[in-house]
C-alpha cells in the first residue's frame, strides 16, 4: 500500500507542504484548468441537462486527476500545499470500498454503488439545510416529521442554528460547541419519537469542536452516523476540516465528505468548473481518506456567482451531471448529491426543481441523495418541511432506472417551467414549517397536501410511475 | 486615430487582455507622450476594466479575469502615479474601500469578486483577506483613510462579527467616519438594517451600486 495514511497527509498540511501564497494557488487553478479544458476538448452544451457522452465524462475525469496531481490541495490554516504522487492517488483509488453501512438495528442500510441507469433505488438522506429554526422542540418536530417517512434512510443535520440557549452563536466558540452537542441530541430525540432510534444522521457544523462535541454513543453521533467534512472551493481545506477527519478516524464514525466547484470562480467557466469539480472530489478522496472505511462522498457544482446561481438550471446541471457520470464510471466508491433549489418550500417551483434534480441524478448514477429541497438563499427562518423531503424520496423511487436520454428530455421539460423564475436572489421564498404543517399533529395542512398531489400528478403526466 | 487615442486604446486593451507587461509599456508610452495621467487612467485603463466587469456580469468572463484585469490596471497605475499630484490621485478614485471576510470565515470567493468589481469601478480597494479580525478592519481603514469598510460572511455563525465591527467603530467614537457595507451568502438586507450597516449588496453588481451611492452621501 503506497497511499499515504492520514497522519502523513497531516504532516504535509502542517509541516512539509510547500508554503504558497493563496493568490498564486488560485490563479494556477484557473490557468491549469483552462489548459486542460483545451487539451481534452471539453465543451459545454447549454441545451443539454443530462449528458450522454461516456467519452466526454471520461475526459473530464482524466483532466480532473491531472489537475489534482498538478496542484494538490491548499491548507488555508498553514498556507501549505498538500501534494500527492500519481502512484499514491492510483493506489488510494484502488483501495476505496464500494459499500458502507449506515444506521443501526432495523434502520441499518447498506449503501452500495448504483451506476449509470441502475434500476436500484438510491439511499435517501433527508433534511433541511441552510435555514434557521428555533432551538429545541420545533427543531425536534421538524426532524421527527421527516424521519416518520419510511422512505427516508437517513438525516442531514446542519449547519448550526443561529442561537444556543437563546444567545447568538459564533463559529468556533464554546456556544457553537454546546449547540453542536444539543443539535445532535435533538436529532436523536426526533428519530426516537419517530420510532426509528437507529436511523443514520450526519452532523454538519462548520467548526471541528462543534462536530466533535456532537459525537456521543448515547444521545449524539454514533459510529453508524457521520460527520460532514467539506472541500472549500476550490481545492482548499483547513484545520477545522482536517480536525474533523482526525477525530472521525479516531472515533470510528462515518465521514460524509462534500466538494464541488463554482462556475465563474477560480475554475473559470462551466467546462473548467467540471474539471475542477473532479479535482475537488479527488482531493476529498486523498485528504479525507476515502480509502479508509466508513466513508461516503458527494459532490457537485453547487452554485456560481455569475448570472445563474444554482444547480437546478444550466450550466450547473450540465456540469453536475457530467461530473457525476465521470465519477460513476471511473470511481469504485460511493457518490452522492446535494439538492439545492432556488425556490422555497411549498411552492410549485421547488417541487419542480426537486424533480429535475432527482431525475438527472438518478440517470447519472448517484448512489445517495442528500437533502429534500434546500432553498439556496436564506430569506426568513423555518423554511423547510418534511413535504419536499417526501417528494424527493418518492421521486427517487419513481424515476429509478431512467436512461440518460430520457432523463434529459424530462428534465428539459421540467426546467422550462421554472428557469425564467430564477432570480439573482433565488425564486419565491416559500412557506415556513408552521405555515405548512400543523405542529400538534405533525401533518401537512390541506392546501399543501393538495399542492403535493397536483405536483405528483404533473410528474405522472410526464410519464413517471410512482411506487408509493 | 491620433497618437493619444492610440495609447489610450493600448492601455484599455492591455487590461482587456489581462496583460500587466503591456499595461506597464502603454503607461510608459503615455508618460512619454505627456498624456494626462488622469486621462490615461480614466479613458484607458479604467475603461478596459469596466468592460471586463460588464462581461463578468454577463457570464462571459470569470473571477480570474477580474483579478488579472485589476492587476494589469494596478501595474500601470504604479507607473502613472509617479507623475501625478495628490489632487490627481484623488480625482481618479471614487473612494477608498477596506474589504475582508469576517473572523472565523474562510470563504474568500465572493470577497475577491466584489473587490475586483469595485476596482473595475474606480474604487481604491484594500483587501485584508478572509478570517479578518474586527480590529484589523478598523486599523486598515484608519491607515488608508477609507471611506467604506466592506465585510463579507458566508456562514450564519460568522455573521455576528459584522455587528461587532459596527459596535467597535461606535465604541471608538469613529462610526461616523466610515460607511459600513455587508454582504455574503446568508446575509440579508434585514440583517444589514438590524445591525446598523449603511449598505447591503446581494451580489457584486449591487455592491458596486451601493458603494457608489454611499460615497456620494
Amino acid at each position: 500500500m503506497t497511499a499515504p495514511d492520514f497522519w502523513e497527509v497531516l504532516n504535509r498540511a502542517i509541516n512539509t507542504g510547500a508554503q504558497t501564497p493563496v493568490r498564486d494557488f488560485d490563479m494556477k487553478i484557473f490557468h491549469e484548468a483552462s489548459r486542460l479544458v483545451k487539451d481534452h476538448d471539453i465543451k459545454y452544451d447549454p441545451e443539454v441537462y443530462v449528458p450522454n457522452d461516456d467519452s466526454l465524462a471520461d475526459d473530464v475525469w482524466s483532466a480532473g486527476i491531472e489537475l489534482f496531481l498538478e496542484l494538490g490541495m491548499y491548507c488555508m490554516s498553514s498556507k501549505r500545499v498538500i501534494r500527492f504522487e500519481e502512484s499514491e492517488v492510483k493506489d488510494a483509488l484502488k483501495e476505496v470500498s464500494d459499500s458502507v453501512e449506515i444506521g443501526e438495528g432495523s434502520e441499518k442500510r447498506t449503501v452500495t454503488r448504483r451506476g449509470i441507469g441502475s434500476k436500484k433505488p438510491p439511499i435517501i438522506v433527508g433534511g433541511v439545510i441552510e435555514s434557521d429554526f428555533p432551538e429545541g422542540e420545533t427543531f425536534i418536530k421538524l426532524y421527527q416529521s421527516i424521519a416518520e417517512d419510511p422512505l427516508i434512510d437517513g438525516l442531514y443535520v446542519g449547519p448550526p442554528l443561529h442561537t444556543s440557549e437563546g444567545h447568538t452563536v459564533r463559529m468556533g466558540t464554546p456556544l457553537a460547541l454546546h449547540l453542536g452537542r444539543r443539535m445532535a441530541s435533538w436529532a436523536r430525540e426526533a428519530i426516537r419519537r419517530a420510532g426509528r432510534p437507529g436511523l443514520h444522521f450526519v452532523s454538519a457544523c462548520p467548526s471541528a469542536i462543534a462536530d466533535i462535541a456532537a459525537c456521543n454513543p448515547e444521545d449524539g453521533v454514533r459510529k453508524s452516523d457521520g460527520l460532514f467534512i467539506s472541500v472549500t472551493a476550490e481545492l482548499k481545506t483547513d484545520y477545522e476540516a482536517l480536525g474533523k477527519t482526525a477525530y472521525a478516524l479516531d472515533y470510528g464514525c462515518i465521514r460524509a465528505t462534500h466538494g464541488g466547484s463554482i462556475v465563474g470562480g477560480w475554475a473559470g467557466g462551466p467546462e473548467g468548473a467540471a474539471v475542477v469539480s473532479i479535482a475537488d472530489f479527488i482531493a476529498s478522496v486523498m485528504v479525507y481518506q476515502h480509502n479508509l472505511d466508513p466513508v461516503y462522498g458527494d459532490h457537485g457544482l453547487t452554485r456560481c456567482p455569475g448570472p445563474v446561481p444554482i444547480s437546478s438550471v444550466n450550466p450547473g446541471m450540465w456540469g453536475t451531471e457530467l461530473t457525476g457520470q465521470a465519477i460513476a464510471r471511473n470511481y469504485r466508491g460511493l457518490n452522492g448529491r446535494f439538492f439545492l433549489t432556488a425556490a422555497g418550500p411549498g411552492t410549485e417551483m421547488q417541487f419542480r426543481e426537486v424533480a429535475a434534480l432527482c431525475i438527472a441524478s438518478l440517470a447519472s448514477g448517484r448512489d445517495l441523495f442528500c437533502g429534500g429541497g434546500i432553498r439556496r438563499y436564506k430569506v426568513k427562518p423555518m423554511l423547510g418541511s418534511a413535504l419536499e423531503n417526501r417528494f424527493h424520496a418518492e421521486l427517487g423511487h419513481a424515476a429509478t432506472g431512467i436512461k440518460r436520454d430520457d432523463a434529459n428530455e424530462l428534465v428539459k421539460a421540467i426546467v422550462q417551467k421554472y428557469e425564467k423564475k430564477v432570480t439573482k436572489d433565488g425564486g419565491p421564498w416559500g412557506y415556513t414549517f408552521d405555515e405548512m404543517y400543523d405542529l400538534k399533529t405533525l401533518t401537512p395542512r390541506q392546501r399543501f397536501i393538495e399542492l403535493y398531489d397536483k405536483m405528483k400528478d404533473e410528474m405522472k403526466d410526464l410519464g413517471l410511475e410512482f411506487r408509493y | 486615430m491620433t497618437k493619444e487615442e492610440e495609447i489610450l486604446q493600448k492601455l484599455s486593451d492591455a487590461v482587456l487582455n489581462f496583460d500587466s507587461d503591456a499595461a506597464i509599456d502603454a503607461a510608459k508610452a503615455s508618460v512619454e507622450a505627456k498624456i494626462s495621467p488622469v486621462k490615461a487612467i480614466e479613458e484607458g485603463l479604467a475603461k478596459g476594466l469596466r468592460v471586463v466587469g460588464d462581461r463578468f456580469e454577463a457570464g462571459e468572463l470569470w473571477l480570474p479575469h477580474l483579478v488579472l484585469g485589476a492587476e494589469a490596471l494596478e501595474a500601470a497605475v504604479k507607473v502613472l502615479e509617479e507623475h501625478m499630484t495628490i489632487e490627481d490621485l484623488e480625482s481618479t478614485s471614487r473612494g477608498t474601500v477596506v474589504i475582508g471576510t469576517v473572523e472565523g470565515d474562510i470563504h474568500d470567493l465572493g470577497l475577491r469578486i466584489v473587490a475586483s468589481m469595485l476596482r473595475a469601478n474606480s474604487f481604491r480597494v484594500y483587501d485584508i483577506g478572509c478570517d479578518a479580525h474586527t480590529l484589523n478592519f478598523i486599523e486598515k481603514a484608519k491607515e488608508v483613510k477609507a471611506d467604506i469598510i466592506a465585510a463579507s460572511s458566508l456562514m450564519t455563525t460568522t455573521m455576528p462579527f459584522m455587528k461587532d465591527l459596527i459596535e467597535a467603530l461606535e465604541t471608538a467614537g469613529i462610526r461616523d467616519q466610515y460607511k459600513v457595507m455587508v454582504g455574503g451568502g446568508p446575509v440579508t438586507e434585514e440583517w444589514a438594517k438590524a445591525i446598523g450597516a449603511d449598505g447591503y449588496g446581494k451580489d457584486a453588481a449591487e455592491a458596486v451600486r451601493v458603494a457608489k451611492e454611499l460615497v456620494k452621501r
